[in-house]
């Protein structure tokens, strides 16, 4: 990519990003869906604690919330925007362009992280102010811990998108992903659950993304309900950097597929088919 | 060229000049989207060679795009951008772009350059997207089926808007259209597209020369009506006239019109 590309790519992924703040059913879906369910979730809990920890249970719930935001931003709403924008032409639009792919590209991870970051802010916002949860007391884990998850499931998103066919399809594989956010021990220590899902879970980046937020934010005496009873941030760089790659080097050949197949009689066979159904 | 396993295109031979209006016509389903798409890099041809601008379409790099325009039939992409915001950024992409502001102008949105895209009536979006299709200066732009579902009048400004550009800056225009009166009024030269092969290809004189059907010679003979179909009616009406000695009585020469014509052309290579 060169740098004409990236830098026009990052002013559209922004100009997306505003146009969303713009749209009611965005914001509605995404702001409310997740900033909203969790400030009820905090007024609903109150001040209760977690036993003989002295963490109160909106910390937790924070915790998981921001690891979910980054999750279901690239693994679920990046795809949904990349399927539509095929849909409805973007993608062939910058197909026709020279240097317009890669800037729709730069464009869709901007947008991606201006989401995240923005739910990141609103939500430890509300568990701080609303719930009065601490602020984090290790800063430059939560900082390279959030980085590293976005790298992480970004390029991953991206792929999905590009390997799903139509919205439907990918409304059919949120459904794994939400069967992930309630095993991977964001909303609920992963310890209760049976050993053969903690395999599973583990195996996927949202639990070592939760693992190392929580890391950030709560005291060690939470570590009884961790695996090992250890924050392991060593395997948490380690197993996000490995996903990190592997949507690297996974993601260009799909979307360069996904490119090069389309045309105008493909989107013109499409739209028909969404007309009749 | 195949697809799938039928083959779209047979013999498909042309040769478009610089600066020239060129329209692309046949009947739905001829081949033209095919074809074009093989010009503009979007689909990859089974056999034969092409060359857009001196470069083959399928090894087409960024330089190569840069110099191409594309509007297809139908964009409904970046709904919710502004008008003039789409334009200010896609123009970023190439080197030498028109002034937005004079391009909202010359397709007539200036009105609408604050409006966001999808509030746009049908017409509107087709010259937006005829807008963001010459934004970089293309030396060739690829129309498809640009006025369908286009009012008599929209139409009609659409036509002076394509030669208006087409001679201010030289701009070699390929346009399809299953629309013989619009490929007579736009076109420089025509080519017709019938059942995958170039059936006729000139000038809109030459086209009406190549595609006349048979006239129909009517008259009256014994009391009964009778008639002739011929390629050459005044022959068959001198004919007449030396036999009967003097006028014919119900005499009748009826041409077909160019678009009964063109029907009938189309009809055969079905």
């Amino acid at each position: 990519m060169n740098a004409k590309a990236l830098r026009i790519g990052i002013k559209r992924g922004w100009t997306e990003h505003t146009h969303l703040l713009k749209t009611r059913k965005e914001l509605v879906g995404t702001l409310i869906g997740t900033v909203g369910v969790f400030a009820a979730l905090t007024l609903w809990m109150g001040d209760s604690t977690i036993e003989g920890t002295g963490v109160s249970r909106i910390t937790f719930m924070m915790v998981g919330f921001l690891a979910y935001t980054v999750f279901g931003t690239a693994l679920m709403t990046l795809p949904m925007a990349l399927v539509t924008d095929r849909e409805e032409g973007t993608l062939l639009r910058l197909r026709a362009i020279p240097g317009g792919i890669p800037a729709y590209l730069a464009g869709r991870a901007t947008t991606a992280l201006c989401q995240i970051a923005v739910q990141s802010a609103l939500i430890v916002a509300t568990g701080v102010l609303l719930g009065g949860a601490p602020l984090p007391h290790d800063w430059p884990t939560l900082a390279w811990v959030l980085l590293l998850g976005t790298v992480a499931t970004v390029p991953l998103g991206a792929a999905i998108g590009s390997v799903l066919p139509s919205r439907n399809a990918v409304g059919i594989a949120t459904l794994p992903m939400i069967a992930l956010m309630f095993t991977s021990g964001v909303f609920f220590p992963v310890t209760i659950m049976p050993e053969a899902v903690q395999w599973v879970a583990q195996a996927f980046p949202l639990y070592w993304q939760g693992l190392g937020l929580r890391a950030a934010f709560l005291p060690d005496a939470m570590l009884a309900a961790e695996i090992a009873g250890s924050w392991r941030l060593p395997y948490v760089a380690a197993v996000l950097a490995a996903w990190a790659v592997a949507g690297m080097l996974l993601a260009p050949p799909l979307i360069r597929r996904v490119t090069r197949r389309e045309s105008g009689s493909r989107l013109a066979a499409r739209q028909l088919a969404a007309q009749r159904s | 060229m195949s697809y799938g396993s039928a083959e779209v295109l047979r013999g498909v031979d042309l040769e478009i000049r610089q600066g020239e209006i060129f329209t692309l016509l046949g009947p739905n389903g001829a081949g033209k989207t095919t074809t074009i798409e093989i010009l503009e890099g979007f689909r990859k041809r089974s056999a034969g060679e092409v060359s857009v601008l001196g470069t083959d379409p399928g090894k087409g790099a960024d330089a190569w795009r840069a110099r191409l325009g594309i509007v297809l039939q139908n964009w409904r992409d970046h709904a919710r951008w502004g008008v003039r915001e789409l334009i200010v950024h896609l123009s970023a992409f190439y080197d030498r772009p028109h002034d937005p502001d004079e391009l909202l102008a010359a397709v007539g949105l200036t009105e609408q350059a604050g409006q966001q895209i999808t509030r746009l009536s049908g017409g509107q979006r087709r010259r937006l997207d005829v807008a963001l299709g010459i934004v970089g200066r293309p030396e060739m732009l690829f129309l498809d089926e640009p006025t369908t579902g286009f009012d008599p009048e929209a139409r009609r400004e659409f036509h002076r808007l394509i030669e208006k550009l087409a001679a201010d800056d030289g701009m070699t225009v390929l346009l399809t259209t299953h629309d013989l009166v619009e490929a007579e009024k736009l076109a420089h030269r025509t080519a017709i597209l019938a059942g995958g092969r170039i059936t006729v290809c000139g000038t809109p004189a030459e086209l009406a020369q190549a595609v006349q059907a048979p006239s129909r010679v009517r008259w009256v003979e014994d009391g009964r009506e009778r008639a002739v179909t011929t390629p050459d009616p005044s022959q068959t009406a001198w004919e007449l006239h030396s036999r009967f000695g003097g006028p014919v009585p119900g005499l009748e020469i009826r041409r077909p019109s160019l678009e009964e014509s063109y029907l009938e052309l189309v009809g055969r290579n079905a």
